[in-house]
């Protein structure tokens, strides 16, 4: 019947087209372009382990976990059957019906042998739904050894920075890097979903004292010449030090050569005199199998699935890429411990929060709130009314997003 | 007396052209530097062992080297892939709706029918609504199709081409300044209006009609923002807009920026030499579109 | 000269009227053929041995019963409630049930469909009056090859515009359409189809965007309508006064290689814009080349927020937009200054006038003239200008001051734009698509009334 409609109003010629694109069973992949040959190599070694599974024609596209969420929410028929986003996405995923659960065949499998943060963030009310498969996603400093000489103070480094003429990046309008502050200094901002992803709960302690004094740093921060808004290594210039993850970590050593090091976050001094250490989210990849129509299909991209988050493989690709696994026995495998990179944002982990489900419009607000940073609407000359203010109606609109 | 005035006028003249000489140097600096800037960039290899391939404070590069452009056509992307659907959807983009612009503006021009006006005002009042609003229909409207993803660059052709009609208005303007009587002579002789068409009107508008061509040749190149949303997932059908554009602005890609300008700067010299050789056409396209409105 | 009132209303009641009654005679007069022509379209021409126009007609209504069977009438049922049937799973398996979206497309398209059939269907009862008129006057009928050739000569206009209309119906008019009703459902990030289903809300996204609260966007609403309107008043006039000038300074007697500055100019034109626009931006970055060498030379001690500071970006926004736009207008400007006579210069020249006196009173009043109309569209253009906004700042910088997700920069469409694109907002999208459309329309309607050239029909003397 669809056909028919679709006939009578494509034409002839058109029609043609549309045999074409439902004729195969397809399982479609899309992970990042720096792994998708790893991802086909891995998806023959799957077929091969697995006959009953290598009937299917398994097709990798390179789309990145910062498109993948938008792109699958905007048609979720045209989308991936299996893709990789970043944690950050999942319950709006899971409200728009892009994500299936974990088969209850694997649910124990990925919940012992992912890390307890991992598995937290693949987490939507009880429900597990993805595959944990690294375990890196969060940011620590990398710096220029020959410029910066103590890399624990933040304003150390600025001081450094200053002196030398060189830039310090750290990207304060992303909602991301923005809690090193905010949750450094004790400030929380946590929400409950329920299964379907909807938000019903939102502990939020931003307009505190806390959250002015977070929001203080980042205005002083903000007013050194030396800062500069960003993340990303290679479109920085004249960069001494970057608060960044370890998807970076070969363009910084590209960037700093001989002089490359890496450390946790710094700490920083309060307006009221205490230390604080800068803290933020611990964030995580996850794979995820879009809800199917038919059965074998379905299990399928389960198997495939667990299979691509399997120890061997992230491990594999740990080797390949240097993505860090969330799988604990390959945490615990040599390469990962000597790994400079992995072991600097090891030691950040501790003061750090598994990152758990926040609602879209989150991101974008901290956005705003950063951009206003930036661009002296709150600055040293506001007042701490002013400051609170805004703290109050960032914590009101957090919390307007339930429901 | 009389010498001293065209003396002193000389003068004056000659300090006037002095001053244009040095504002339109000044303003071909300002107007050619970001070109200059991106072809040096291009020109600055990726490769750390040479010389860092991130974003640098300067402009000129410390080592010449064709490496973005090797890369660029080495395969390791599909970048030939992309540029040629960009060529394809350029190209098909330029014939089909020049013809579609040309029938449509024939027959408001020429001839007078029911509904005419209704028309006219109709589309103009279609196009107060801004396109990126149906994009989201027009993406399912295509997939019914099956015009997405894999069948994104007849998709994206078919886009184009459908609603062109309503951009008629240069070209039928120009149809208005050939005299009428022309067309009423030809037709006392026998000739029907299918025929004045194709062997009067339209070899008497070449300008015209190589303007039109022109213009719908260069827009697929800058299509960004429809052809991301039609081709999402499927790499190779992405034009070179969308693919570029995916390099500089997710994180996947580290080190790309200078292949990003080398890539530019490929897609700017078909268009930059076509254009150039076009330009006469298109002065005249526009300024005529300009008296008409 | 004195217009005469007309009641549009009135006019259409009674064109309706007479139309009807020419109905009733077509059936009252007609003989069998002709009545039975109302349920089998084209029956009448068909017998009569038109057999082009009859076979085109019974086709329309073939075409349209198959479409109702198969499709229309699926969704058209379902059209009052978007429909019912919600998304279930069966063990592991997704059983999806009504799509929204499509219900809500086709059912608009089924709607304007039966439009369409009531139309062809008078249309084929004129064509059996016409032929009886004819007949009973002895006349003859026009031959089938007679009938297909007036598609080549006097009917030529349907053969040229079948395919652009077809084309503008099904990819603008539908659409549009489509998304108008968009405005009127709540159709967004938690209600999207095929998982879940979206209905009608009547007028509450209107509501939404005219409420002034703390969370509404009422306030965000206003804030950036204001930066469209100054925004396209900007860069609609600095670029055409500019633009003029750059043209009157290259025609300048006596300068030299005229054509190459002109072209170095125009390049600008030909190289697409994402890229130019892209490095631009970057030059003119915190940590850009512009910044940078301004830093290495102490001509500044920190860098100079042109894309950070609110004010800042947008002055550079418009000014980035005069190197985009002087081109294009210095191109137009040079053909047109060369149609101005050279002896009204002459005697301005003779009479004493000064450069400038002579740009006013005879180089402005006739490019302005000449170019009202399309200062109005590039005005209305440049509402709508999303390249180069969206390609240098993305609307930003955000702002804690705006709702909605919206930037210090963001105009309405691009606005309108992350709204679809990141937030899947389709519903308020819609309205500000709305909104734009209502904008624009006020705008051109006032201004063009106002135009001299409208104005004063007499023309430039």
């Amino acid at each position: 019947m669809k056909r028919m409609m679709k006939a009578a109003l494509a034409g002839g010629v058109l029609a043609a087209f549309l045999s074409m694109s439902v004729s195969a069973e397809e399982i479609k992949v899309w992970v990042a372009d720096a792994v998708t040959d790893f991802t086909s190599a891995q998806i023959e070694a799957f077929k091969e382990a697995n006959p009953d599974f290598a009937g299917y024609d398994y097709i990798v596209e390179a789309v990145g976990e910062g498109d993948a969420a938008g792109n699958m929410i905007t048609d979720v028929e045209a989308g991936a059957d299996i893709y990789v986003f970043a944690q950050d996405q999942i319950a709006r995923l899971v409200t728009a019906g892009a994500l299936e659960e974990v088969a209850p065949d694997n649910v124990e499998a990925v919940e012992t042998q992912n890390d307890a943060g991992a598995v937290g963030a693949a987490t939507v009310g009880d429900i597990l739904y993805a595959y944990p498969i690294t375990s890196d996603n969060g940011y620590f400093l990398y710096y220029d050894k020959s410029v910066i000489s103590d890399p624990s103070t933040l304003e150390g480094i600025i001081a450094d920075c200053e002196a030398a003429g060189k830039n310090f990046y750290m990207e304060i309008n992303s909602g991301w890097y923005q809690t090193a502050f905010f949750f450094g200094a004790g400030a929380e901002l946590t929400y409950e979903t329920d299964d379907n992803g909807l938000f019903t709960a939102c502990n939020a302690t931003y307009a505190s004292d806390a959250g002015l004094t977070a929001l203080k740093k980042m205005i002083e921060l903000k007013s050194s010449p030396s800062f500069q808004n960003g993340s990303s290594v290679d479109k920085t210039t004249n960069a001494a030090a970057i608060v960044d993850g370890t998807w970076d970590s070969v363009a910084a050593q590209d960037l700093f050569g001989d002089n490359f090091a890496c450390a946790k976050l710094p700490t920083f001094q309060g307006a009221d005199g205490e230390t604080y250490q800068m803290s933020g989210f611990g964030g995580f990849k996850l794979l995820g199998v879009k809800p199917q129509e038919d059965e074998d299909k379905l299990a399928a991209c389960d198997a495939l699935a667990a299979y691509l988050s399997s120890e061997e493989v992230q491990l594999a690709r740990y080797n390949e890429v240097g993505w860090g696994p969330s799988n604990l026995n390959a945490q615990q495998s040599e390469e990962v411990q000597a790994d400079a990179a992995l072991s600097a944002l090891a030691e950040q982990l501790a003061y750090t929060i598994p990152q758990g489900q926040y609602p879209g419009d989150y991101w974008t607000l901290a956005t705003s709130l950063g951009d206003s940073v930036i661009s002296g609407e709150l600055s040293a000359d506001s007042s701490d009314e002013d400051l609170m203010a805004a703290l109050e109606q960032f914590q009101a609109t957090c919390e307007s997003y339930l429901g | 007396m009389v010498e001293k005035k065209t003396a002193s006028m000389k003068r004056k003249r000659a300090i006037g052209n002095a001053v244009t000489y040095l504002v339109l140097i000044l303003m071909s600096v300002i107007w050619l530097f970001p070109f200059f800037g991106l072809i040096m960039q291009s020109f600055r290899s990726y490769d750390k062992a040479v010389e860092y391939g991130g974003m640098v404070d300067y402009i000129i590069p410390k080592h010449f080297s064709l490496d973005n452009y090797k890369f660029l056509f080495s395969g390791e992307t599909n970048f030939l892939l992309w540029y040629r659907n960009t060529l394809i959807i350029a190209v098909c983009v330029a014939i089909l709706q020049t013809i579609v612009i040309l029938c449509v503006s024939y027959a408001l021009s020429r001839m007078r029918f029911k509904g005419r006006t209704f028309l006219m005002r109709f589309w103009l009042v279609l196009g107060m609504f801004p396109g990126f609003l149906t994009m989201i229909c027009l993406y399912f409207l295509l997939k019914q199709f099956g015009l997405t993803q894999a069948g994104a660059v007849p998709g994206l052709i078919l886009i184009s081409v459908a609603s062109s009609g309503m951009g008629y208005y240069v070209c039928k303007g120009y149809f208005d300044t050939i005299p009428a009587s022309l067309d009423e002579a030809a037709r006392i002789d026998g000739a029907s209006r299918a025929r004045i068409f194709f062997v009067m009107t339209i070899p008497l508008s070449k300008p015209i009609v190589i303007y039109t061509a022109l213009v719908a040749f260069m827009a697929p190149w800058c299509d960004y923002v429809f052809a991301s949303y039609v081709a999402f997932g499927y790499d190779k059908s992405y034009n070179v807009a969308v693919a570029l554009q995916r390099w500089i602005w997710t994180n996947d890609y580290q080190g790309y920026f200078t292949r990003f300008c080398a890539g530019g700067i490929l897609i700017a010299i078909p268009v930059t030499i076509l254009f150039m050789f076009l330009q006469k056409y298109y002065v005249e396209g526009v300024t005529g579109g300009a008296v008409k409105g | 000269m004195e217009k005469k009132k007309i009641n549009p209303v009135a006019t259409a009641f009674g064109a309706l009227g007479r139309d009807l009654k020419e109905l009733g005679l077509t059936f009252a007069e007609g003989d069998w053929k002709t009545r039975l022509s109302a349920v089998i379209f084209g029956f009448g021409p068909l017998m009569r041995g038109q057999i082009a126009k009859g076979l085109a007609f019974l086709s329309c209504e073939i075409g349209f019963i198959l479409y109702m069977v198969f499709v229309g009438w699926k969704y058209l049922s379902k059209f009052g409630t978007l429909g019912t049937v919600e998304t279930t799973k069966s063990r592991r398996v997704t059983v999806y049930g009504d799509n929204s979206f499509l219900i809500l497309l086709f059912g608009l398209l089924t709607i304007i469909l039966i439009v369409f059939l009531i139309l062809v269907w008078r249309m084929n009862m004129r064509e059996n009056r016409d032929e009886e008129l004819i007949l009973r006057k002895g006349g003859h009928l026009p031959s089938n090859r007679k009938v297909l050739g007036s598609l080549l000569d006097s009917n030529f206009d349907k053969t040229l515009l079948a395919l652009p209309v077809t084309g503008i119906f099904v990819f603008t008019v539908l659409p549009i359409l489509f998304m108008i009703c968009v405005a009127f459902t709540n159709y967004d990030k938690t209600h999207q189809a095929p998982t879940n289903l979206f209905t009608w809300v009547g007028l509450a996204n209107f509501r939404e965007l005219f409420s002034f609260g703390s969370t509404g966007f009422g306030k965000t609403f206003m804030a950036v309508l204001l930066w469209t309107l100054v925004w396209a008043f900007f860069a609609t006039f600095l670029d055409y006064f500019l633009g003029m000038a750059v043209a009157i300074l290259i025609n300048r007697k006596g300068i030299k290689f005229k054509k190459l500055w002109r072209t170095i100019l125009v390049i600008t034109i030909a190289v697409p814009q994402f890229v130019s626009l892209l490095y631009v931006y970057k030059m003119f970055a915190n940590d850009g080349l512009v910044n940078g060498y301004l830093l290495k030379w102490g001509l500044i001690k920190s860098a100079i927020p042109f894309w950070t500071d609110p004010m800042l970006a947008r002055i550079t926004i418009i000014v980035v937009n005069i190197w985009i736009g002087i081109p294009y207008m210095m191109l137009i400007a040079t053909g047109l200054l060369m149609n101005i006579p050279e002896e009204l210069y002459e005697s301005a020249r003779i009479d004493g006038a000064t450069p400038l006196q002579m740009f006013r009173s005879i180089t402005l009043p006739y490019m302005l003239f000449v170019t009202g109309p399309f200062l109005l569209t590039q005005f209305t253009g440049n509402l709508n200008n999303f390249n180069v906004i969206y390609l240098l700042t993305k609307g930003q910088p955000q702002s804690m001051k705006l709702a909605g997700n919206a930037g210090q920069t963001d105009l309405l469409v691009t606005w309108l734009y992350k709204m679809t694109v990141n937030d899947t907002n389709y519903k308020m999208a819609a309205v500000i698509g709305i909104m734009v459309f209502v904008v624009t329309a006020v705008i051109s309607l006032i201004v063009y009334n106002m135009l001299p050239s409208v104005r004063d029909e007499g023309g430039f003397q």
